[in-house]
């Protein structure tokens, strides 16, 4: 039917300097809303969990990048509460070093779909995602060194914000909506090696299925 | 894209306080506030990252002589809906 519209996306690096960092973020009004957070920070804290005006968000994943020393993670929210509210992470411990914050709402969206994540790859790292009709694809990468490209699909480049958090971080990057089908997104660095993590944000389509609703037979 | 101001105070014995103080879109400010941060409390993180982990270091150190640091790196598309003032020059803050 249609794809998720994104609204007002907010990024940002500090050092929280204790066990949660929290801002105010506003969430649009509008039906079928969804609230994504997508975060990197050193991996000697890990994520004790994400609340929106206190409700608290559903965990896609939480990932320890050895390699790297990083932990990454994916929280989202549906039907959150609109307007302005306290966006909260929460740490096992006081976090020192910097850490990287990618939230964005939508409106019109079906919730999460499918996710990819893989570990750092010499770049280009490319990897393949299944996505439902409409949907958007969501993109982070990480590396030692700084973050070149991510691609979504492989070929179109998107823009994302750059973070540092002791390791390079690209992230908010997201695509338009697509067609049903599988891709390949790209994430590339200037070197070495990078991780290509990657999530479905499904359009309204994606969630309608012939297992209930009312249905009609017109008979002449 | 617009840029929040957040002043960073000391909380409580060894904790680190964010406050959203504003929001703008002038480079010159954003520049000027970032400069100051670099060269004082991200100085001193960058410098002690390790001690402050493990508690060797208390960041009350730094503030022992500073009641603030501004920072302007966090970024969102619309702050018009966050209560926050424009800050055109660094002397409103």
């Amino acid at each position: 039917m249609s794809a998720p519209v994104s609204v007002n996306s907010f990024s940002a690096n500090p050092t929280p300097g204790n066990n949660f960092y929290q801002f105010s973020y506003n969430v649009a009004s509008g039906t079928n809303r969804l609230l994504v957070i997508q975060l990197t920070m050193s991996n000697l804290r890990s994520y004790t969990g994400c609340t929106y005006n206190g409700v608290a968000m559903t965990q896609l994943h939480t990932t320890n990048r050895g390699g790297l020393s990083q932990r990454m993670a994916f929280f989202y929210l549906i039907d959150p509460p609109t307007g302005n509210n306290t966006l909260r992470i929460n740490f096992s411990g006081s976090q020192w070093n910097p850490i990287s914050i990618h939230a964005r709402n939508f409106t019109g969206s079906g919730g999460v779909g499918n996710e990819g994540r893989t570990g750092g790859q010499s770049t280009p790292n490319t990897q393949s995602l299944t996505v439902s009709d409409d949907s958007m694809i969501m993109a982070t990468a990480c590396s030692i060194n700084a973050i070149s490209t991510i691609q979504i699909p492989q070929g179109t480049n998107r823009s994302f914000v750059t973070h540092n958090t002791n390791r390079q971080v690209g992230t908010g990057a997201i695509s338009t909506g697509q067609s049903a089908g599988a891709y390949n997104i790209r994430t590339t660095s200037t070197f070495g090696s990078v991780t290509n993590d990657r999530v479905e944000i499904l359009g309204l389509s994606s969630s309608a299925n012939g297992d209930s609703g009312d249905f009609f037979m017109i008979l002449e | 894209m617009i840029t929040i101001i957040s002043k960073i105070e000391l909380e409580g014995t060894d904790n680190l306080k964010y406050t959203d103080v504003g929001y703008t879109s002038e480079e010159s400010v954003i520049n000027q506030i970032n400069e100051d941060y670099d060269l004082t409390l991200g100085k001193f993180l960058g410098e002690n990252r390790t001690k402050l982990e493990i508690g060797e270091v208390s960041v009350s150190t730094f503030f022992a002589t500073t009641d603030f640091v501004n920072e302007a790196r966090a970024t969102i598309e619309d702050a018009s809906d966050l209560g926050l003032i424009q800050i055109t020059d660094i002397n409103q803050l």
